[in-house]
């Protein structure tokens, strides 16, 4: 089925000169430390804490409404620290997710109400399904589908996952589009 | 995206006769044939480990049954356990007056909070392994079982070896030249090879096994299983069972961690020309492939855009988007679905076609066995790979609830161009369209119109489903002994589209 158009507003969404479409609804704490590469999306109530340490998207990264994402953090015995958080390219993060992953490889889809647990580690062409919930420091391997609380393996992707993904993200980057 | 959203809206027809999205097959280049799942022949590459992706060869695999030495899964919510580390105050052997902290780890389940300090396992003092092995009850039994029929299955089928190979006479004489015989008479005794592959000579004999008796008395029931309330909480869940069927714990309390199951990659072989559809890189961690031969960077993809509302029995539009992956241009042709009668002709064609490739095959291996004798003295040479064993292709069974009015004329797409999103000229062809049939087009991409009458056989599902051949020119750059060119080729492949639910109530 092909992606139908989403208009949004054009006063509510900046867009930067790398094609970065950010909606002003959002809350992006400390943005000196928030890297978008480009053609990204963040719609509006999301939310990016780049205050905790650096966060990167690569390019054509989908950030729902209401997603938070969270740079992950581990204790020490003394403390805390913070570790940056690596989004690859085209990755898709469903409505309501939290995602709290150490680094997300490219082409990853993340599906609606999901809770990515501290530091797991998705690899590239992964697919989470709606509602999951990883628990901390689950490892992903690339081409399988996990699902359910806790976030088991249920199946495997087929092997053109990276052309899917391209594709799902470009178009949807193309039919994010200004309401008239 | 239809594999994300709508995976059974656009399905194509294999040649083995099952329906796929087009995510889920593959194109055979060498047969110019649509492979699926099912007709392809899956071989295991390399296993790895989900959770560290460490990759084991496949001996070492078995060996481990499978599991990976180092990670474990909570018994408790199957999930991955963590190993976490405390500081425990124990007394110094030296002096014992004075205490020393050392570092204790346990494993702890992030997800349940499963510790193994519940079941009562003891810290261990390095961080990872160590953890002890739970040995079933009926383990020595049971290998010794497994000893036993692998040597029965052994010999059986050196027996049946020794009667599919008879070795001609004339070729005696070269045995024994090259000192041959010992191992030929080896071989007629029935007796493994002597050393080579590390079997041990005695693996000939049959061990002697003491059958099992069954007895006639059980141990009775406790007294309090009728008294005594049950605590829920204390007892597994079936899934918490079944994750270690060999123990099939009743209590909370018993349940070990166990070890984590290892994962594979795989490559899909073509079962008719044995060349690889898909192969992966070994490494778990590469998403590359050496081979890849999925539809969707050959097949023309369809996609529906729109369809206007559905009523039985009145025509309405219907969009669809078509897409082209290969480096070549495309003329797509859309033909209605050949009759039953022309469909097992076609399918009586294909049978042949195969047994007459088997045939081939079987001759080109009868030849090479009367050449060399050492397919005699090595059997499994014939072996190493599996013998691929392949199905007739059936037919569809769709019902189909409604009519499709195709467009006439042939839409042509340019190929596929990486840098066309980067490019703001626009578009540099200038095709001539029917504007009745195009409706845009876009790069690679066109949007086609077709007419849709759903039909009232659409009432009992609500559905409405339609079907076409789909005719596309595909460019084989395959070169191959008799032609080095690229050839241009027609092919066919029957396309069903659940366009949707019909609305409105029916008369």
């Amino acid at each position: 089925m092909e992606l139908q158009d989403v208009y949004y507003n054009k006063a509510e969404y900046v867009e930067t000169a790398s094609g970065n479409k950010v909606s002003r609804q959002t809350v992006l704490c400390g943005s000196q430390n928030i890297v978008l590469s480009g053609k990204v999306i963040v719609q509006s109530d999301a939310i990016i804490r780049g205050d905790l340490a650096n966060v990167r998207a690569g390019r054509y990264c989908i950030i729902s409404k209401h997603a938070v994402i969270r740079p992950p953090f581990k204790k020490f015995s003394k403390g805390v620290a913070f570790f940056p958080l690596h989004m690859g390219d085209h990755v898709f993060v469903g409505e309501h997710s939290a995602v709290n992953a150490a680094i997300v490889g490219s082409y990853v889809y993340i599906g609606k109400n999901c809770v990515i647990g501290r530091r797991c580690v998705l690899k590239d062409c992964s697919f989470i399904e709606d509602n999951t919930v990883l628990p901390p420091e689950t490892v992903v391997p690339s081409f399988t589908r996990y699902g359910g609380s806790p976030g088991v393996c249920i199946g495997e992707l087929p092997e053109c996952m990276q052309e899917l993904m391209l594709d799902f993200t470009r178009n949807y980057y193309q039919h994010f589009l200004p309401a008239k | 995206m239809a594999f994300f959203l709508h995976p059974n809206i656009v399905r194509y027809n294999c040649t083995c006769g099952s329906l796929k999205p087009i995510s889920r097959i593959y194109f055979c280049r060498h047969c110019l044939k649509i492979r699926c799942g099912y007709c392809v022949c899956h071989e295991a590459d390399s296993h790895y480990c989900a959770n560290c992706l460490e990759i084991l060869p496949s001996s070492e695999a078995r060996l481990k049954k499978n599991r990976c030495a180092a990670c474990l899964d909570c018994p408790s919510c199957l999930n991955t356990v963590s190993t976490r580390s405390t500081n425990i105050t124990v007394q110094n052997p030296d002096d014992p007056n004075k205490t020393v902290t050392r570092k204790a780890y346990y494993l702890a389940c992030g997800f349940c909070r499963w510790t193994s300090r519940d079941v009562g396992l003891p810290d261990q003092t390095v961080a990872s392994g160590g953890w002890p092995e739970r040995e079933h009850a009926h383990a020595a039994r049971i290998s010794s079982l497994l000893e036993h029929y692998k040597v029965l299955a052994l010999r059986e089928r050196q027996e049946r070896e020794r009667k599919k190979f008879t070795p001609r006479r004339s070729y005696l004489h070269f045995s024994d030249k090259f000192g041959l015989t010992a191992v030929m008479a080896r071989k007629r005794a029935g007796l493994p090879p002597l050393g080579g592959l590390g079997i041990k000579d005695e693996a000939g004999s049959i061990l002697e096994l003491t059958p099992s008796v069954a007895s006639e008395e059980v141990d009775s029931l406790p007294a309090e299983i009728y008294t005594k309330p049950i605590n829920l909480a204390h007892v597994a869940t079936l899934s918490q069972r079944l994750a270690q069927p060999e123990f099939q714990t009743e209590l909370v309390s018993n349940l070990f961690p166990a070890h984590k199951h290892l994962m594979i990659k795989r490559s899909q072989r073509c079962r008719s020309c044995e060349h690889n559809v898909s192969k992966p890189e070994y490494n778990p961690g590469s998403i590359k492939f050496k081979i890849q031969l999925a539809a969707y960077y050959y097949v023309p993809e369809i996609r529906v855009v729109t369809c206007e509302p559905l009523r039985i029995g009145q025509e309405c539009q219907l969009i669809i988007k078509l897409c082209n992956p290969t480096q070549h241009q495309t003329a797509i042709e859309f033909l209605p679905l050949p009759s039953a009668e022309e469909d097992l002709e076609e399918r009586h064609k294909e049978i042949e076609e195969k047994k007459e490739k088997q045939a081939e095959k079987k001759n080109a291996e009868k030849t090479s066995q009367g050449r060399d004798d050492v397919s005699v003295l090595l059997p499994s040479l014939s072996l190493s790979r599996q013998l691929s064993v392949s199905e007739d292709p059936h037919p569809a069974t769709v019902k189909l609830t409604g009519e499709v009015i195709l467009p006439s004329s042939s839409v042509l797409l340019p190929p596929r161009d990486d840098a066309a999103e980067y490019d703001d000229a626009g578009d540099t062809y200038h095709f001539q369209d029917n504007p009745k049939v195009v409706v845009w087009r876009k790069a690679n991409k066109a949007a086609v119109k077709m007419v849709v009458v759903p039909q009232d056989s659409a009432t009992e599902t609500r559905e409405v489903l339609i079907g076409f051949v789909m005719k596309y020119t595909y460019v084989n750059t395959m070169a191959s002994l008799e032609q080095k060119e690229p050839q241009k080729v027609d092919l066919k492949v029957k396309v069903f589209i659940n366009v949707g639910k019909t609305v409105g109530s029916c008369i």
